[in-house]
């Protein structure tokens, strides 16, 4: 229940985030969006999800705070992902198969009757 | 590129590329139902229910496996490259035809009770402390939830909003969500199924994902790392007319050295879309063009040809002893260099 109510609020604020930037930020940070309007529907859903990252973004925007690093891919954590993953799925491959039962192992199910 | 969004950027090619994608979808699921329809009672464990859930599952998980071998078979072979043009519009395929899975496993399991699906799943979710019985729903939940944040920032706008490196970060989520995605099958529908051919497909789609990625990171290890103001690239000889040579400065920051004939320029090796190795590229009308999605810059100042706005950084170079050096700080994106002019002789 409090992971239904922590969720539902998540949403709600992202909600209430989406109306505001969409509709009054959007225009003031990204020329290409002035005058562009059927789209922004299509972001509403993003917004929902990642409400954080739009305010953290709006803000740096706003202040005009953009840096060179914009055009720095994140390699470095790009291969360490990648490395982590390719370690990561074998592994889990390995437990699945180590734990598989056999189904000849196990008893043969039983027909229970309808209760009187 | 930098004109006014609109809802979705098709093309020709993205029109193909999605006809194809989704009449491959329809005939793997139809096919699915229509060979385990027979099969399938209600007096059995596998119902008409069950039948549609695996369908969209394992469509889901095909196709997940799928988008994560285009990176790195495009990095290790060329060829490849036209299947990562629209991966975008495959990933938000993915998520639609995961999403519709989750709702018969929902539909079908938690309902008839008074609360919703989900707070129903939730509350009925238990076996946390054990390998074995763990309660997959919920891997398979998470992994939802994070291809859905995949599939809701992929507009371009997000790419601009975000800016590359951010957007690229969060993005690289895909990992945990196919991680999530195995562990979802492997103790779910894996350990139950008779079958052996799903079992051999999907242990070596999974573990091919895995090399590949193991091969693509193998390729990108070789890194310049000496502290030198000026980096060694290599011989202007070395270089193709209209094709580039990629220098790595650091194991994030790399250039691409472009030829134009006898004119030599360097710029990021990154595409200020998304990422893409501009120096696997080639100019075509005169500009540098990423082999991903077309993008196209000027050689000489890193800027998209008018009335486009995107701009990559520019690196000095000087030439020495008949050898290119690279000037390992970047110039602000868009600042104009000189070309190094040297005629290649006995160009091939």
């Amino acid at each position: 229940m409090t992971i239904m109510m922590a969720g539902m609020f998540y949403l709600y604020v992202g909600g209430a985030v989406a109306v505001v930037f969409l509709v009054f930020g959007l225009g003031r940070i990204d020329e290409n969006a002035r005058g562009a309007w059927i789209f922004r529907p299509l972001l509403i859903p993003g917004v929902l999800l990642v409400w954080p990252l739009v305010i953290w973004r709006w803000v740096v925007l706003m202040r005009g705070e953009e840096k060179l690093d914009r055009h720095r891919m994140p390699r470095i954590r790009q291969e360490r992902a990648q490395l982590v993953f390719v370690i990561v799925i074998p592994l889990i491959l390995l437990v699945s198969f180590a734990l598989r039962q056999d189904p000849a192992s196990l008893s043969a199910p039983v027909l229970l009757e309808a209760p009187e | 590129m930098s004109v006014k969004y609109t809802p979705v950027q098709w093309n020709k090619n993205k029109w193909g590329y999605d006809a194809v994608l989704i009449a491959l979808v329809v005939l793997y699921i139809t096919v699915f139902i229509e060979v385990g329809t027979p099969a399938a009672d209600l007096a059995r464990p596998l119902d008409n229910a069950i039948l549609r859930m695996r369908a969209f599952g394992t469509c889901a998980l095909w196709m997940l496996t799928f988008i994560l071998c285009i990176g790195p078979l495009a990095r290790l072979d060329k060829r490849f490259l036209p299947v990562l043009y629209n991966r975008r519009h495959f990933g938000v395929l993915t998520a639609v035809v995961a999403f519709t899975h989750a709702m018969y496993v929902f539909n079908w399991y938690f309902s008839f009770t008074a609360q919703t699906t989900l707070a129903a799943m939730l509350a009925s979710t238990n076996g946390f402390g054990q390998i074995l019985g763990f309660p997959i729903e919920i891997l398979g939940l998470v992994s939802l939830i994070l291809l859905g944040i995949l599939a809701a920032t992929s507009h371009d706008f997000w790419l601009t909003f975000l800016s590359a490196p951010v957007w690229k970060s969060l993005h690289l989520l895909i990992y945990p969500a196919y991680a999530l995605v195995v562990a979802h099958v492997s103790l779910g529908y894996f350990q139950d199924s008779a079958n052996p051919v799903f079992g051999v497909l999907f242990v070596g789609s999974a573990l091919g994902v895995a090399v590949l990625h193991l091969l693509a990171l193998l390729k990108e290890r070789k890194v310049n790392d000496a502290a030198t103001e000026w980096v060694e690239a290599c011989k202007p000889g070395d270089i193709q007319d209209k094709r580039a040579a990629i220098v790595t400065l650091s194991k994030d920051e790399r250039v691409a050295i472009f030829r134009t004939g006898s004119s030599f320029s360097a710029v990021s090796n990154a595409c200020a879309h998304q990422g893409g190795p501009l120096g696997e590229g080639k100019i075509v009308y005169g500009c540098v063009t990423c082999p991903w999605h077309g993008f196209s810059y000027k050689a000489r100042n890193g800027r998209s040809p008018a009335p486009f706005t995107e701009m990559i950084p520019t690196y000095n170079m000087k030439l020495e002893d008949g050898t290119l050096y690279i000037d390992r700080k970047a110039n602000q994106p868009g600042t104009d260099v000189e070309p190094i002019i040297y005629e290649v002789e006995n160009d091939g």
